[in-house]
C-alpha cells in the first residue's frame, strides 16, 4: 500500500511539474485549434487522474493486494542502482575531459570496484584490455570518433 | 555506413542473441537494445536483419541457462525450466538442450511462414487509413498495451502517459513551436525512440542488478547438445504443433509476448498429450511445447509491428526503434519503398532459424564460459558497451544524459510495478497520436465529428475503450475477491 502512495505522490509530482513546464511553451502564429499546450494540458490532467485513482485504490484496497513481486529486487537495492547511475554520470564529463580511452578504462575500473571486486592487478589488466578493445571496435573497426578529451 | 551483406548480419545477430539471452537479466530487448546503436552504423537491412535475428537468438539462449541451472535468461524461457531442468537433473541435459533448440528452429520456420504469409495483406488495409484512422489505431495501440502489459490498468496507463509526456518533448510537429526544450538545441529534435528503449531496457536492468548475486553456471553431466532422433521428433510433433498455434496467436496480440505463450503452450501441450502424468518430471514435450511457442512469437509478434507499427512485445518496440532509426515506417509504404529491407528480414530470419541447430550446439561452450566470468566484469563491459553504442548515434554525449535519465525513468516505473512497454509505446506512438488528431481537426475546420465520419477510426476507438472498461472490470472483480478472501 506504502508503494502504490508512493508512486501515486510521485506521479502526481511529475503531473504538476509537466504542467507548469507547460505553461513556458511560447504561442505561435502558425497555431491550430489544439495548438501546442494542448496534448501537453491533456496530459498532466490525465497522469494527475491516474495518480490519484492508484493513491484512492491503496487506500482502499486490502494491501496483500498491493504487494508486487517484479519490484522486489528494485526496492531493496536502489542506493546501490543509484550509485550506479552515478558512474555514469561521472564518465560523460570524464570522457569529454580526458577522452574516450582513458574514461572507458575509468569506467571499466569503477563498475568492478564498485560490484564489490577486490582491486588487484588483473582487474586492471582485464580494464586496460577493455578500454583497448572498445577503442578498436568503435574508433577503427565501425570508425565511429568516440570522445575525444581535453588531455588525449 | 558499414555494409554488411545478409549471412553475415544474420548469425552476427543469432550469436549475439544466443550469448545475450543465456545470461540471467539479459532479456531478449535487452540483448537488442544493447545491439541497437550498432546497427546504426550499418546499412538498414543488415541492421534489421541483425536485430531481429539476435530476437531468434536470444530465445534459444535464455533456455540454455533455464536448462543448466533452474534460472531462466528471458522471461519467456521460465516455463522451460519446469521440465528441462528435471531433464537435467537426471543426467539429460544435452537431451534436454537438443529438443530445445530443435522445437525452436520448428516454431521459428512456422512462425516465419505466418509472418511471410500475413503481413503484406494486414498491411494493404493500412492504405485505407487517413489521419483519423492513424488516431485511432495509435489510441487502440496504447490501450491494448495499458491494459496487457501489466496486472493494473492504471499502471499501464501511467505509463503510457509518462511516455507520451517524452515524446512530446522538441519540436511541436503542426506549428513549429519548442516544447520543453529548455533552451537546449540538442531537444529540438526531441528525445529518439532508441535513447528511451536502450535506458529504459538496459541501464535499468544494470542498476537493478548491481545489488543482486552472480549466478555461476555449474550444469550437471555433460553439456553436449545431443539433437532429438526422428523417433522423438515424432514424439513431441504433438506439442511442437500446439506451441505453434498458441504462439502465432499470442505474437498477434499485442502486450502479450513469449513469456504468456511458452506458459499456455506448456498447459495445452500436458492437455492434449498422451502423456500428461509426465509433465513435471523431466517431459521432452513439456520442453518442446514451450520452447516451440516462444520461438513462433519471435516472428509472429513482428505481424502488427511491420503491418501496423504497434509493437506487440519488448523486442519487437526495440526492432521499430531500429526501423525508425533508419528512417523506416512499418506499414504498405515500407513494403513499396523498402521491399529490400523486408525480404532481407524473412531470408535473414529463415538463415538464423536454420543455423541456429548448428551455432546454437557450437556456441553453448562459450554462453557458459560468458555466464561464469565474475559479475563485476560482466557489469563493467556491459555498461561501457551501453555508453560507448549510444555515442555512435549522434556521437554527442548528450544522448549519453538522455540515456541516463531514461534508465533513472526506468528505474522509477521498475521500483513501482508500472510496465515499461506502454511507455516505450508511448514514446513511439506521441507523434503519430497527437500529429494526426490535429490534422484531422485542421481538415474539419475544429469539426470533432470527423472522427465519426471514418468507420475504422470508430471501430478502432470502439475496441480501446471497450478494451480499457474490460480490464477496468476485470480488476474490480479481482479487488473484490481479493477483499472477501481477505475477510474470510
Amino acid at each position: 500500500m506504502k508503494k502504490d502512495l508512493l508512486a501515486s505522490i510521485g506521479l502526481l509530482l511529475i503531473a504538476a511539474a509537466y504542467y507548469a513546464a507547460s505553461t513556458l511553451i511560447q504561442q505561435s502564429t502558425l497555431e491550430d485549434l489544439v495548438g501546442p499546450t494542448g496534448l501537453p494540458t491533456v496530459l498532466a490532467a490525465l497522469l494527475a487522474v491516474i495518480a490519484v485513482a492508484i493513491g484512492a485504490r491503496a487506500l482502499m484496497s486490502a494491501p496483500a493486494a498491493l504487494t508486487s513481486a517484479p519490484t522486489a529486487d528494485a526496492e531493496s537495492h536502489w542506493t546501490r542502482a543509484a550509485g550506479m547511475l552515478g558512474i555514469g554520470c561521472l564518465y560523460i564529463p570524464a570522457a569529454d575531459f580526458l577522452g574516450y580511452a582513458p574514461a572507458i578504462f575509468l569506467l571499466l575500473v569503477a563498475v568492478m570496484l564498485y560490484e564489490r571486486m577486490k582491486p588487484n592487478w588483473r582487474m586492471f589488466v582485464i580494464a586496460a584490455g577493455g578500454a583497448a578493445f572498445f577503442y578498436t571496435l568503435f574508433d577503427i573497426v565501425l570508425g565511429v570518433r568516440q570522445p575525444q578529451g581535453v588531455l588525449f | 555506413m558499414v555494409t554488411t551483406p545478409l549471412i553475415p548480419a544474420a548469425l552476427g545477430g543469432l550469436i549475439w542473441g544466443i550469448m545475450g539471452g543465456a545470461m540471467p537479466g539479459i532479456s531478449a530487448s535487452i540483448a537488442m537494445a544493447l545491439l541497437l546503436p550498432f546497427t546504426y552504423t550499418l546499412e538498414p537491412m543488415p541492421a534489421i536483419v541483425m536485430l531481429a535475428t539476435c530476437y531468434i537468438g536470444a530465445e534459444y539462449g535464455g533456455s540454455i541457462p533455464a536448462i543448466l541451472i533452474r534460472t531462466p535468461g528471458t522471461n519467456a524461457s521460465a516455463a522451460v525450466i519446469l521440465d528441462g531442468y528435471e531433464m537435467n537433473r537426471q543426467g539429460r541435459p544435452g537431451e534436454a538442450l537438443g529438443i530445445s533448440l530443435w522445437s525452436g528452429v520448428v516454431g521459428g520456420l512456422f512462425g516465419l511462414t505466418m509472418l511471410v504469409m500475413l503481413t503484406e495483406p494486414l498491411s494493404r488495409l493500412a492504405l485505407l487509413f487517413k489521419p483519423t484512422t492513424y488516431f485511432g489505431l495509435g489510441i487502440l495501440g496504447l490501450s491494448v498495451i495499458a491494459s496487457l502489459s501489466s496486472k493494473s490498468l492504471l499502471k499501464g496507463l501511467a505509463a503510457a502517459v509518462l511516455g507520451l509526456m517524452v515524446a512530446t518533448i522538441g519540436t511541436d510537429p503542426i506549428s513549429g513551436v519548442s516544447r520543453f526544450t529548455f533552451g537546449s538545441p540538442d531537444l529540438l529534435e526531441g528525445i529518439a525512440p532508441l535513447m528511451v528503449m536502450v535506458g529504459l531496457y538496459a541501464v535499468t536492468e544494470l542498476m537493478v542488478r548491481s545489488g543482486v548475486t552472480s549466478t555461476v553456471m555449474k550444469p550437471t553431466g555433460s553439456i553436449r547438445v545431443r539433437l532429438p532422433r526422428f523417433s522423438m521428433m515424432k514424439k513431441i510433433a504433438r506439442s511442437q504443433t500446439v506451441g505453434c498455434i498458441i504462439g502465432t496467436l499470442e505474437g498477434l496480440m499485442p502486450g502479450a509476448g513469449g513469456t504468456i505463450a511458452s506458459f499456455i503452450a506448456y498447459n495445452e501441450a500436458k492437455r492434449w498429450s498422451k502423456n500428461p502424468e509426465k509433465f513435471g518430471l523431466g517431459s521432452e514435450e513439456g520442453v518442446a511445447a514451450p520452447e516451440t511457442a516462444n520461438n513462433t512469437v519471435a516472428s509472429t509478434a513482428l505481424i502488427p509491428l511491420l503491418s501496423f507499427g504497434i509493437p506487440a512485445s519488448n523486442s519487437a518496440a526495440v526492432l521499430l526503434g531500429g526501423l525508425l532509426i533508419h528512417g523506416l515506417l512499418p506499414g504498405p509504404r515500407l513494403f513499396e519503398q523498402n521491399n529490400d529491407v523486408v525480404l532481407g528480414l524473412y531470408a535473414g530470419s529463415f538463415v538464423a532459424d536454420v543455423s541456429q541447430v548448428v551455432i546454437g550446439s557450437l556456441i553453448l561452450p562459450l554462453c557458459v564460459w560468458l555466464v561464469n566470468r565474475p559479475k563485476p566484469y560482466r557489469s563493467a563491459f556491459i555498461f561501457a558497451l551501453i555508453l560507448s553504442g549510444v555515442y555512435t548515434v549522434h556521437m554527442s554525449t548528450f544522448d549519453l544524459g538522455i540515456v541516463l535519465a531514461a534508465g533513472l525513468l526506468g528505474y522509477f516505473l521498475k521500483f513501482f510495478g508500472l510496465p515499461f512497454l506502454p511507455a516505450v509505446l508511448g514514446v513511439v506512438l506521441g507523434n503519430l497520436v497527437e500529429s494526426n488528431y490535429r490534422r484531422s481537426l485542421v481538415l474539419s475546420d475544429g469539426d470533432p465529428s470527423i472522427f465519426l465520419e471514418d468507420p475504422i477510426a470508430i471501430l478502432f476507438l470502439t475496441f480501446a475503450v471497450l478494451i480499457v472498461v474490460a480490464s477496468l472490470l476485470n480488476e474490480w472483480r479481482i479487488a473484490a475477491k481479493t477483499r472477501k478472501a481477505g475477510v474470510a
